[in-house]
């Protein structure tokens, strides 16, 4: 690439960082674009440049003179946009900018990572976003008082409009204190579902096996999200309260779909203490009665185990912590355990495993923490 | 045990007044308006130098306190660079004296044929753009609009209008000769 198309490329860039600017920015886009300003001078002057730009734009008099004819609609391909509160995922359009453009799989740890303008950068676009990584807690405010407390691994994106507050939640898991405004609801969609709250606290999480929805305080109406319905239908009582990830834990719901199945969009109510699961399929298991102060104590960074086999534990902890835990006994790591721990504090629950049986613990070379039968 | 965050002129922004193109000068309004005026000038043949020695103080700097307040900090930075070197003569190719006087005093002379001629190459530099790029344009700098207004106006998204504008942004760099926006620069604030 020569001198020029380099130049232009960067103006391109720069006029990107511009734009963002100009709008409200999470801390994670102000990061990635001091991290662009020092990558080299030639990003440093193209942005001075683009302020010049915009500079000689504000002192221009002669707008009324500028003629738009023919402008007539979009010029790029544009995907339509449902009036849903989904946006949709980037498409095509969206040029080829540069050879470190990576592809959607490549979640959390990139963001923090900031290879020049990731793919996450174009994501955030639309909305503010807030992304954690593994180990990393958020509490973050809104701009009209809610407040999120987001789980590790997490991801979900902020768009206050002056009639609604929208959230979506694309993964992972948060617990919202929505500040009371009837006349302006808040929206939670994860997946096909949407959460509406008025004024309350609620925790949404993105699972495998569906999406789960707890409230703590207030009420909440869940339901598929506008414009597309979803007949609910019940299922069996045994809904599995096991979260493991990636098993084949959802219902068969399509063999129980009922006939006739109306196109309204039926929204379940959700009081405090109630949670329910909607399964990927659409379909809404019965609402259950839970202690929503144990159900929800992960947003405060409190890991409540009920009968959960060490293994699941353990993912749990890893997912809380940089420094990692590893079970090295087949017959320990099927063992079920209960209690409550502080997911910041993997030590504690190391120190009760060996109460538990005799173990040697020690760290490996990376400086995780290897935990072996004793002999 | 919960901490708040993002008070640094993220998500905290007054959501009423959205849409309002003022806004978002909030806070980085003043550098932003020195560095384009006659004090923050930087000669456009000087710029990439002046740009290089803010890349380095930009390295040196403790990016955790930069990530706060990045663009007070950049233009702070090159105004701060501009300075330095306009007292030090270290502007090397541009003309001379009655440059550096015009820099160092408050007064300047309006420049009222140089002001005809920026506002020709700008009126000529916007003709490059796509009709919808210059309607974006226009709607955000001679109605003031913001992007949220501009996208209900015009029926499109939000994400549109960015894209638009960013296009608009890059092009006209591209176009505007960089003397003269160093016009600009010595320009009224």
């Amino acid at each position: 690439m020569d001198a020029n198309d380099r130049r232009e490329r960067i103006a391109e860039e720069a006029a990107e960082w511009w734009v963002t600017l100009q709008g409200e920015v999470t801390r994670v886009e102000r990061e990635q674009f001091i991290d662009w300003l020092r990558e080299s001078g030639l990003h440093v002057a193209e942005m001075l440049r683009i302020a010049q730009v915009h500079g000689a734009l504000k002192q221009f008099e002669r707008w009324s003179k500028i003629s738009t004819d023919g402008s007539g609609g979009d010029e790029d391909v544009v995907v339509p946009l449902p009036n849903s509160e989904t946006p949709p995922k980037p498409t095509p359009d969206i040029p080829k900018r540069t050879p470190r453009l990576l592809t959607l799989a490549l979640a959390a740890a990139l963001v923090l990572v900031a290879v020049g303008l990731s793919v996450n950068y174009w994501l955030s676009l639309r909305g503010t976003v807030i992304e954690t990584a593994r180990g990393e807690r958020r509490d973050v405010s809104l701009a009209d008082g809610s407040t999120v407390q987001v789980d590790p691994q997490s991801r979900l994106r902020v768009k206050y409009e002056p009639e609604r507050r929208l959230v979506v939640l694309d993964r992972g898991r948060a617990l919202f204190h929505v500040a009371k405004n009837k006349e302006r609801p808040f929206l939670v969609t994860a997946d096909g579902t949407t959460v509406r709250a008025v004024g309350t606290a609620f925790g949404v999480e993105k699972r495998d096996r569906g999406v789960v929805v707890t409230v703590s305080e207030g009420r909440v109406a869940v339901g598929p999200t506008p414009s597309v319905s979803v007949p609910a239908v019940a299922t069996s009582p045994e809904a599995s309260a096991v979260r493991k990830e990636g098993s084949a834990d959802v219902p068969a719901v399509t063999a129980r779909r009922a006939a006739g199945s109306s196109k309204r969009s039926p929204e379940v109510l959700l009081d405090a203490g109630e949670q329910v699961t909607v399964a990927e399929g659409g379909g809404v298991e019965p609402v259950r009665a839970v202690d929503s102060g144990r159900a929800l104590a992960w947003a405060d960074g409190r890991l409540v185990f009920e009968n959960d086999s060490v293994e699941h534990v353990v993912e749990e902890f890893n997912r809380y912590n940089r420094i990692q835990l590893e079970v090295r006994d087949a017959e320990l790591v099927k063992r079920p355990i209960s209690g409550t721990f502080s997911a910041a504090d993997p030590e504690s629950f190391v120190a009760f495993l060996q109460t538990v049986v005799a173990v040697n613990v020690r760290q490996d070379d990376a400086g995780n923490t290897v935990i072996e039968p004793a002999r | 045990m919960r901490g708040y965050e993002q008070r640094g002129g993220g998500l905290m922004a007054d959501s009423n007044s959205k849409g309002r193109l003022v806004e978002w000068f909030r806070l980085w309004r003043s550098p932003l308006r020195k560095f384009l005026s006659s004090r923050g000038a930087v000669p456009a043949a000087d710029l990439d130098d002046v740009a290089q020695e803010v890349f380095l103080r930009l390295m040196r700097y403790d990016r955790t306190e930069l990530i706060e307040h990045p663009q007070a900090y950049l233009f702070k930075m090159a105004t701060n660079v501009a300075a330095e070197w306009a007292i030090r003569g270290r502007y090397v190719k541009s003309r001379e004296p009655e440059w550096l006087a015009e820099i160092a005093s408050k007064e300047r002379v309006e420049d009222e044929a140089g002001q005809v001629e920026l506002q020709d190459e700008i009126e000529c530099a916007l003709k490059t753009l796509t009709p919808r790029q210059r309607e974006v344009m226009k709607l955000q700098f001679y109605e003031g609009l913001g992007r949220h207004e501009i996208a209900d106006r015009l029926a499109t998204t939000e994400r549109s209008v960015k894209r638009v504008l960013m296009k608009g942004y890059a092009k006209l760099r591209l176009e505007l000769r960089p003397e003269l926006l160093k016009e600009v620069s010595h320009g009224r604030e």
